[in-house]
């Protein structure tokens, strides 16, 4: 299996915390308030969070694409363990 | 000039300050330091740093005194654009994310410590490379002088430094504090501020937390504080109607309405592509253990985004406060010096001031290897033996803190504060070079050099244009869009510019067959990792570039 599947999924799960906050006009409002912070402001402070939850999914597929495109260049699955061959 | 100086808050701070001095010398001994006499470990620290101390330097990396002063002083100003550093710190982890374990390992196999290294084996261009590296040192300079700027503005408000007639009383708080910074890189190398960023990061993590938490509190809490200050933008932007509508002022405003969205987006845009341009993040990435130290430091590092959005939130809490003072940079530190108990105040003015000391100490040892390795071995002294070139780069990062503090103490602030601006434009011009390179080498490396002439030229002159209320030219880091009333990031246009230039060029040399010049690298070096052949344990800043 190639490792196209793995990064185009990679891409999908970074993609949010890449567009999100460049696209203004969606958080640009005063409402809803939280504890007394606008929206504009706690809707920036949610999305760090956002792209921590995504980024730990993508950091677990990013190991296994990494294998496979180790395997596919001629390297063994993990660095420094030339007995390990089994992809895993 | 001591008349207003409280002796607690002096004292704490002069304490903390020591304490770090001495942790800057003893970091020499820390972690294999037997090898440090001859430049093998100083420039990247040994390379062998882990997930839990690349997250503390990288951190003081990106995350730097200026930040801690500059940000919250736009929002206290009333321009809500500043707060574009948050989504700009979240835009940029995925990037790191994708791009960074590609350049990691490439530039394990073949010995590459400066992206110039890389870029030289890449494409096969000694005058590629210098260009990347001349800009590379190019955009550090003023960005260590803003780190100057933000210790400079903290010793103000404590009252030593400043006020004064006379130039050197003035200046000599910031000029012993530099010294110091000085002499222990020179010694220690990168060990200095990867062990005095643990230091750093508690101490700033300790004074915002109680600073966001105990200081709106006290003011009725957050809801109050943001009431207050658009009642407070309501009176200005009211008693200041006519001006505003003779463009003669700025309104100010809590949230970016209309184009406004779009300078936010793309500063943030533009920044998250230059940050990992800049040498010293290359140097602070490169300096790690191996690929998954990158991947996870971008899933951790977002906690200082964190800490970033509620500190430039202080700019609001100083206004809600009544903090009143001419330059807005002071306003958080004056914040602190109102709020806080005398011995705390000490604790947050130390916090900030060693927070300047890390990133300055990273980027002129940055600066210092591009220079060591793509200017003196590539063009002045092609045999240069080890000790000379640590020589060499030992001085170098002398001579670079040098010229920034000489950026600070000649030049007005403004002056500076601009030149880190033009440095954002300039760096994200090596972005084609650096990042499209580690993909594909299918632009031509005579294309990539003449999108980089274009950038730059195109950039500087587009800044030089912008005029502010209170200078004619490098006014901001804003212009139109060509045929538009929108305005948007200079260095994001001067790189579209740079792209077109490069793609077009690439065409044309490929079909006239002018020669690419022959690529070091093979498609499996950039997924090699730790451990595999090859791929060396330490890379040294004066070993040769090996193919």
């Amino acid at each position: 299996m190639s490792s196209r599947r793995h990064w185009t999924l990679i891409g999908v799960l970074l993609a949010p915390a890449v567009v999100l906050p460049l696209w203004v006009p969606l958080y640009d409002h005063e409402d809803p308030t939280f504890l007394g912070f606008p929206f504009f402001y706690w809707f920036q402070f949610l999305l760090i969070l956002v792209a921590v939850a995504v980024t730990v999914p993508a950091f677990w597929l990013s190991r296994q694409a990494d294998r496979l495109d180790r395997v596919r260049h001629g390297l063994t699955p993990d660095a420094g363990d030339p007995t390990r061959t089994d992809g895993r | 000039m001591l008349d207003h100086v409280n002796g607690v808050v002096l004292g704490v701070f002069v304490f903390l300050f020591l304490l770090v001095t001495v942790l800057g010398f003893a970091a020499a001994r820390w972690r294999r330091a037997e090898s440090l006499d001859n430049l093998d470990e100083w420039g990247l620290g040994g390379r062998g740093f882990g997930t839990f101390i690349a997250w503390f330097l990288i951190g003081g990396d990106i995350y730097t005194a200026y930040t801690f002063i500059a940000v919250p002083a736009t929002l206290y100003a009333g321009s809500v654009v500043g707060f574009f550093a948050v989504p700009y710190t979240i835009v940029v982890y995925p990037l790191i994310f994708l791009f960074l374990p590609r350049l990691w390992s490439v530039s394990h196999r073949h010995g590459y410590v400066t992206p110039a290294d890389f870029v030289q084996g890449r494409y096969d261009s000694r005058v590629l490379a210098l260009a990347v590296a001349l800009t590379g040192i190019l955009a550090t300079m003023p960005y260590i002088a803003l780190q100057l700027v933000g210790m400079q503005v903290v010793l103000q408000v404590m009252g030593i430094g400043g006020g004064s007639d006379s130039w050197y009383v003035n200046d000599v708080p910031l000029f012993l504090a530099f010294a110091v910074l000085a002499a222990y890189t020179y010694s220690s190398g990168l060990r200095a501020p990867a062990l005095i960023a643990f230091v750093k990061d508690a101490l700033i993590y300790l004074v915002i937390l109680v600073a966001v938490f105990y200081i709106p509190h006290q003011l009725g809490g957050w809801g109050h504080v943001f009431s207050s200050v658009s009642d407070s933008f309501d009176t200005f932007n009211s008693e200041n109607a006519d001006a505003i509508a003779a463009g003669e002022a700025v309104p100010k405003g809590t949230m970016p309405v209309g184009p406004a969205q779009w300078a936010y987006a793309s500063l943030a845009l533009g920044s998250a592509l230059a940050l990992f341009m800049y040498p010293h993040s290359i140097t602070g990435v490169l300096s790690t253990r191996n690929r998954s130290v990158i991947r996870r430091n971008a899933a951790l590092l977002p906690a200082y985004s964190f800490l970033l959005g509620l500190l430039a939130l202080l700019g609001f809490v100083a206004i809600a406060a009544g903090v009143k003072v001419e330059n807005p940079q002071q306003s958080v530190p004056q914040l602190f010096e109102d709020q806080f108990s005398p011995w705390f105040a000490g604790v947050a003015f130390a916090a900030i001031v060693i927070g300047a000391l890390v990133p300055a100490a990273i980027m002129s040892i940055a600066a210092a290897n591009l220079w060591t390795r793509n200017v003196y071995k590539a063009f002045i002294n092609r045999h240069a033996t080890h000790a000379q070139e640590a020589t060499q780069s030992k001085v170098v990062s002398l001579l670079v803190k040098f010229g920034a503090l000489v950026f600070v103490l000649a030049l007005s602030k403004d002056f500076a504060i601009n030149l880190q601006l033009l440095g954002g434009v300039w760096i994200l011009q090596t972005l084609p070079a650096i990042v499209i390179g580690l993909y594909t080498r299918w632009l031509h490396r005579w294309a990539v050099l003449a999108g980089w002439a274009a950038g730059m030229a195109w950039g500087t002159w587009l800044a030089y244009g912008v005029a502010s209320p209170v200078q004619k030219h490098f006014g901001g880091p804003l212009v139109f869009f060509p045929g538009t009333e929108t305005k948007v990031y200079i260095a994001l246009l001067a790189l579209a510019l740079n792209l077109v230039v490069a793609a077009v060029l690439t065409v044309v040399l490929r079909a006239a067959k002018v020669d690419e010049g022959v690529d070091q690298t093979s498609p499996q070096d950039y997924h090699a990792d730790h451990g595999d052949p090859g791929v060396e344990e330490e890379l040294t800043p004066e070993s040769a570039v090996h193919a």
